[in-house]
């Protein structure tokens, strides 16, 4: 046996084991991750997933106002036993790419189930949440304010400027009179 | 873009053919003289590989230069353990990365790129390959083979299993090894991925490979064997590659087809789209499983053939051996649908192959009281390192069995299928039996591949031990964990898991480091003078020329 032979499988062995693991995680889509902001408060948005719009029977894809620095815990609960996904991303528009995809959560189908999805933006700006399976029914925006600056973000569908610090009434709004409830 | 790339590969690889092709020629002619002498350019090729092939051979990379069965054998020895490293890192990646229950080190698509390429590279390049290097390399001796004459298909299947090995790598599909149907079409990276159809033309190429070999091993077993030789005399290690062999026969070919379905699908989908989901699941485990018996039968053939030689006594029943070999062949073509429990076979087809799955301990437990009469009738066990990998071997596929009958009943199976549970029962016995007795063998054919080197007993031993160990961390907490409900190919889990989780992470650790271990001592050792003579126990006497 050569004298080299087996060097050069060692090497051999180790570097294409190594080549091969950092090819597998070069991976188009691979690389992304969001981090979450820090939070001080949290705050319950519920959403009743429904393949005509999230929200259907009471307010259609509501557009949601909220604060930097809070912590949205969105209860989606599932209402016609539909695949569906909580999808959020950057912009007013849904993202074909997974890399954008600051949250993407996947509903069970089970009607009436109840699925948790926290999560603390980063940074100010609009978002769009949808659903990927409904994209055309299911969407809706997500102004997510900077609390220094209340003006600076607007909804184009509110009559003029929406102050962030005015309290949501979203939450009460679906719990205590929910038309969602009659369906199941 | 996509397009040129696809160009490009398959321009570069027929480039690379023709030049191969070349080389060869020119090269083997040179190394014959080497190993035979100056009569090789006397004698005719398949004169000069019937030589070769009954030569104590090492490994050299010349072998990728000769045809003879030896060579080959080689050639596959050498992949196959590349491609097991590449393996076991994705599989290591993985269990760091579930470390803690909200992935940080791999996202969820790197997770099933590695999940992918793990359970592909492992079972396709590494169980299949280290079938096909064994057979090659020890059924020429085994059998005293009295005939060498297709070098060349050989050679071609082996370059097959090599292009569809890269194929597998470069495709970084997150298709799962089993390619379902709507998700393997779906060339987002969410779905299959982008050159998904690339590891369904791996795959397809490997099983090209696979099919023709078992058909020359089977050639070998029975038509080139020596006459020496009875068929009641042929050696339990080419029972199990006639099994293996039959197996792959019969049921890799129609795997071979699904996947050129779906090829097809991907441009005009007829095939799968209109019929039922459970079309292309049924077509591919009927490869599936039976590939799962492919994978360990050999392990058997290798502990019936090692077992013996370090108890120090004959085999406890040959024909038992032979008798359980053969019926295991039959029952595990006849038990791929206990897979697809849970996917809406019906009860008749559920009751059926889970009778059938319960049918299949018979002949196991044949093997393993074979096994246990031999070391029970030994008159001085020497635990040398292979026949701890024996007995750790035996140990680990009774433990993995005694899962996988449980798995069979299938009420118990909706519970426990989709967790830890069934990766643990089959992590018990394919790093217990198929890795173990592939390095158990490489261990007991140390000094002829190495041309009279002996292995690093210290070492050799810290490898074992730490392959030991780590598989019982790994798999036991799995188990325990999976029964728990604790869901598999998943990237992330919920908290309560953790500690099952951290266990096994640890355990695929130090498994890693076992076989890292395992690399650092053959190099080592490989660079050390000769000391002893290149004879193994594994292949008999040296035949006269």
């Amino acid at each position: 046996m050569n004298k080299a032979t087996p060097i050069v499988l060692f090497v051999l062995v180790l570097v294409v084991a190594g080549a091969s693991f950092a090819w597998f995680l070069t991976s188009p889509g691979g690389a992304a991750s969001f981090t979450q902001g820090s939070y001080n408060q949290t705050k319950v948005i519920v959403l009743y997933a429904n393949a005509n719009g999230w929200n259907y029977n009471s307010t259609p894809n509501p557009t949601l106002n909220e604060k930097l620095h809070t912590l949205l815990a969105f209860k989606v609960i599932g209402q016609d036993g539909l695949a569906h996904t909580l999808t959020i991303n950057p912009g007013t528009n849904e993202s074909s790419s997974l890399n954008d995809y600051v949250v993407n959560v996947q509903i069970p189908t089970t009607v009436g189930s109840v699925t948790w999805v926290n999560w603390s933006f980063s940074s100010p700006g609009v978002y769009t949440y949808w659903c990927i399976v409904h994209p055309y029914t299911m969407r809706g925006l997500l102004y997510v304010n900077s609390s220094s600056n209340n003006s600076s973000a607007a909804s184009p569908t509110g009559s003029g400027m929406i102050p962030s610090n005015v309290p949501n009434t979203n939450e009460f709004a679906l719990i205590s009179n929910d038309s969602n409830e009659k369906i199941w | 873009m996509g397009f040129s790339f696809v160009l490009a590969v398959f321009g570069s690889t027929i480039a690379a053919i023709i030049a191969m092709v070349f080389l060869l020629y020119y090269f083997s002619m040179d190394y014959r003289r080497n190993l035979i002498g100056e009569s090789a350019s006397s004698l005719s090729r398949e004169q000069s590989n019937l030589l070769l092939s009954r030569m104590r051979r090492e490994i050299s990379f010349s072998a990728f230069f000769m045809d003879d069965s030896k060579s080959i054998g080689i050639r596959y020895l050498i992949t196959t353990v590349i491609l097991f490293f590449i393996g076991g890192l994705a599989g290591v990646g993985m269990r760091i990365s579930l470390w803690y229950p909200f992935p940080t080190f791999l996202t969820p698509i790197q997770y099933n790129i590695l999940l992918t390429a793990h359970g592909t590279i492992m079972l396709y390049g590494f169980a299949v390959g280290s079938i096909l290097a064994l057979g090659y390399y020890l059924l020429p001796s085994a059998n005293m083979i009295e005939r060498d004459n297709l070098g060349i298909v050989n050679s071609i299947m082996y370059w097959f299993f090599l292009i569809g090995s890269l194929f597998i790598i470069f495709s970084r599909s997150t298709a799962s090894w089993y390619f379902y149907y709507p998700l393997v079409d779906q060339l987002s990276i969410a779905g299959g991925g982008s050159y998904s159809f690339f590891t369904l033309i791996g795959v397809s190429l490997i099983q090209v490979a696979a099919t023709v070999s078992s058909i020359i091993f089977l050639k070998m077993i029975f038509l080139d064997r020596n006459k020496s030789i009875p068929v009641s005399k042929i050696s339990l290690f080419s029972w199990s590659i006639v099994s293996s062999a039959v197996l792959i026969i019969t049921s890799a070919p129609v795997s071979t087809i699904a996947n050129g379905y779906l090829i097809y699908d991907l441009i005009n989908p007829v095939f799968f789209q209109g019929s039922s989901v459970l079309t292309y699941a049924i077509l591919f485990w009927f490869w599936g499983h039976p590939l799962v018996y492919v994978a360990i039968l050999p392990a058997f053939g290798l502990i019936y053939e090692m077992l013996p030689k370090y108890a120090g006594v004959p085999l406890y029943s040959y024909r038992a051996g032979v008798f359980s070999l053969l019926l295991l062949m039959v029952f595990s073509a006849l038990v791929w649908g206990h897979h697809l429990f849970n996917s809406g076979l019906g009860t008749i087809w559920d009751l059926m192959f889970s009778t059938t799955s319960f049918i299949v301990v018979i002949p196991s437990a044949m093997s393993v009281f074979n096994w246990i009469a031999t070391l029970w009738t030994a008159r001085g066990i020497r635990l040398t390192v292979p026949m701890l990998f024996v007995l750790n071997g035996i140990i680990d596929f009774i433990i993995g069995g005694v899962v996988g009958v449980y798995s069979a009943d299938v009420g118990l199976n909706a519970f426990i299928h989709g967790t830890y549970a069934i990766t643990s029962h089959f992590h018990w016995i394919f790093i217990g039996m198929t890795a173990g007795m592939a390095f158990a063998a490489i261990y007991v054919l140390f000094p002829t591949l190495t041309g009279g080197r002996t292995y690093n007993v210290p070492l050799a031993k810290v490898h074992f031990y730490l392959n030991s160990v780590g598989t019982i961390l790994m798999s036991g907490f799995w188990l325990v964990g999976g029964f728990e409900g604790m869901p598999r190919r998943v990237a992330g889990y919920f908290g309560i898991f953790q500690t099952y989780q951290d266990v096994a992470a640890i355990g695929g650790v130090i498994l890693g480091i076992g076989f890292l271990i395992f690399l650092i001592n053959f190099a080592y050792s490989a660079y050390q003078a000769p000391v002893m003579s290149n004879d193994n126990s594994l292949e008999g006497e040296v035949q006269p020329i």
